[in-house]
């Protein structure tokens, strides 16, 4: 009992730091930073926005449930990496970018779908084979780079050096993710051993599906409150 | 369909340029390096560069003292002339730069939709009330332009100090104490009295869009000042007048797409005073903008306007530790999402490996 306790507490903080900071959106301290700090305070601010964006570290933390082995999460983080840059850079750099909120909505249902192909729904309900987990990595990858980019353009970051900081920005990004991986693919890869770990698989695809729905719901209020 | 045609064509063509100081950030360390960009054109976009001997007075003005640009500071980058600086100590700080006067010969249409174009309402309707609309015009013309910015936190009053410009703005509050949301009050000056009656506009970019890509964009735009040296001549509407190809190509014309800028936000009117009121509605760097344009006496010419503008950034607020836009921020608290996220996961374990 005291074992589960334990486990019980470590995958609380696990699951709910993301929640305890909550600051994904656009602060005005960041701004501060940015106007401030240089090309360093860019990476600074990308890797916050990684380490901060719950609905981002979540989606991987479906990921990495589903993958075995160090290469497979390597090429699947490398995917996901690929397709955010692409949209992170070239949508900041072009202009491009949507309401926050609808965007994020989207993310939210990308850790929806994770936890539900997680848990085996496109067979068990839908009674169909869940497309290729690498194609769509990928192209939540681009989704999740285009939510970044929206969050990067809602800064002033001006004029000079404007692709320079872009790629400070994504280069943040990147050292954001990995830092949050570290104690995830840890902690995943350690339970994987024990005997509650279905248990705690099914509670955290649950989660996800549970957390998925209720970002989606917030933010599809968010935009039709104006709320931001 | 000709005089629609003229009409598109002359709207397209005399778009005159003006004047505005702007930086990256206008919230700076003390003691470091940092660029001011002098843009000719629009606010979004510089046209040409600005000699310097072209400029009476260049000044940085903070901590009580006015310090004179040297030549030294100057640098150019494609179309924007760069002011280079230390920012010195901490405080409210003040750039500023006045140009030297120049004129322009325009033919009556061409005179005509340049007021329309650059909202110089009053001159038109006089035009129109007095059947002048079919005289031509020689303007002679000048520029004065000030930025504010802030450098580290202490506010100092260099802000409010004239700098005894043919005509200024002074803001009556200092911008770096308001907020979005907040009126800015300011005066303008005419001569070092206030000038009363006289058409603003005040305008902001969003720091939601504050970068633009079209710095370096080509366009197809020729000048209008009537220097008879290195002229090409070209016709617009029947007359002929000279367009300069010299690369600072001071109140040309240029074919933008953003030529109706130097007119949209808010529209505002000096009182007996000299003072108007803008409404900071969003985060952003904010510009007031006024071309003050008279009959002349002076021989050779028919008028004379002086413009000025004023930029400086307003956000939510001024400090690190102020408040965010977090996505709890009127939602739900922090707090809440971890306790019941934490409640959700607990009982979701507990009833998978009770199941089990």
């Amino acid at each position: 009992m005291r074992g589960v306790k334990c486990k019980l507490v470590v995958f609380g903080i696990f699951f709910l730091a993301p929640f305890m900071l909550l600051a994904h959106g656009v602060s005005s301290a960041d701004q501060e930073i940015l106007n401030t700090g240089g090309l360093l305070s860019y990476i600074y601010v990308g890797a916050k926005h990684m380490v901060t964006g719950y609905d981002h570290l979540l989606f991987l933390v479906g990921v990495i449930f589903y993958l075995n082995g160090f290469k497979d999460i390597v090429r699947f983080i490398t995917v996901f990496t690929l397709g955010h840059s692409i949209t992170l850079i070239g949508a900041t750099y072009l202009g491009i970018k949507a309401d926050e909120h609808l965007i994020d909505a989207v993310i939210a249902l990308s850790v929806l779908y994770k936890g539900f192909e997680n848990l085996g729904g496109f067979e068990k309900y839908l009674k169909l084979k869940s497309p290729n987990l690498l194609f769509m990595v990928f192209l939540f990858g681009l989704i999740h780079g285009f939510g970044l980019s929206t969050r990067l353009q809602s800064f002033d970051i001006g004029n000079s050096q404007f692709l320079t900081k872009i790629v400070s920005f994504n280069i943040g990004v990147e050292l954001g993710q990995i830092a949050a991986l570290i104690p995830i693919v840890f902690l995943i890869t350690k339970w994987k051993s024990k005997k509650s770990y279905d248990s705690f698989y099914k509670a955290a695809n649950f989660y996800l599906i549970i957390a998925g729905v209720a970002l989606f719901v917030y933010q599809i209020h968010g935009y039709l409150n104006g709320a931001h | 369909m000709k005089r629609l045609l003229l009409a598109v064509m002359a709207i397209i063509v005399f778009s005159s340029h003006t004047m505005f100081l702007k930086l990256d950030s206008y919230f700076l360390k003390p003691n470091t390096s940092a660029t001011i960009q002098l843009y000719n054109g629009t606010f979004n976009k510089s046209e040409n560069v600005i000699d310097r001997d072209r400029m009476l007075d260049a000044s940085l003005i903070g901590n009580g003292e006015r310090i004179k640009v040297t030549n030294s500071q100057w640098s150019e980058k494609d179309s924007i002339t760069l002011l280079n600086f230390e920012t010195g100590e901490e405080g409210t700080w003040v750039a500023a730069i006045s140009t030297a006067p120049r004129s322009i010969e325009m033919t009556a249409e061409a005179f005509n939709t340049y007021l329309e174009h650059e909202g110089i309402y009053d001159m038109l309707e006089w035009r129109k009330k007095n059947s002048a609309l079919d005289s031509a015009a020689v303007e002679k013309y000048s520029k004065h332009v000030k930025t504010i910015f802030q450098v580290g936190e202490k506010k100092t009053n260099d802000w409010q100090t004239p700098l005894g410009y043919p005509i200024e703005f002074i803001p009556l509050n200092n911008p770096y104490e308001l907020n979005t949301g907040d009126s800015f009050k300011f005066k303008l000056l005419l001569n070092g009295s206030p000038l009363v009656n006289q058409l603003v506009y005040a305008d902001f970019k969003g720091s939601s869009n504050a970068h633009s890509h079209d710095d370096t964009a080509a366009t197809d735009h020729h000048s209008h000042d009537n220097k008879p040296s290195t002229s090409s001549e070209h016709t617009h509407d029947g007359s002929t007048h000279s367009h300069e190809k010299e690369p600072e190509k001071e109140h040309r014309h240029s074919e933008d797409s953003e030529s109706h800028s130097h007119t949209s936000g808010q529209q505002l009117r000096t009182d007996a005073n000299g003072i108007a009121t803008a409404q900071l509605t969003a985060d952003g760097i904010w510009y007031v903008q006024t071309i003050h344009l008279v009959p002349s006496e002076e021989e050779g010419m028919t008028h004379e306007s002086n413009w000025s503008t004023l930029t400086f950034e307003v956000t939510h607020s001024h400090g690190a530790d102020t408040h965010t836009h977090e996505a709890s921020e009127g939602g739900i608290p922090s707090y809440l999402y971890w306790l019941g996220s934490l409640l959700l996961v607990s009982i979701l374990f507990l009833w998978f490996n009770k199941k089990k």
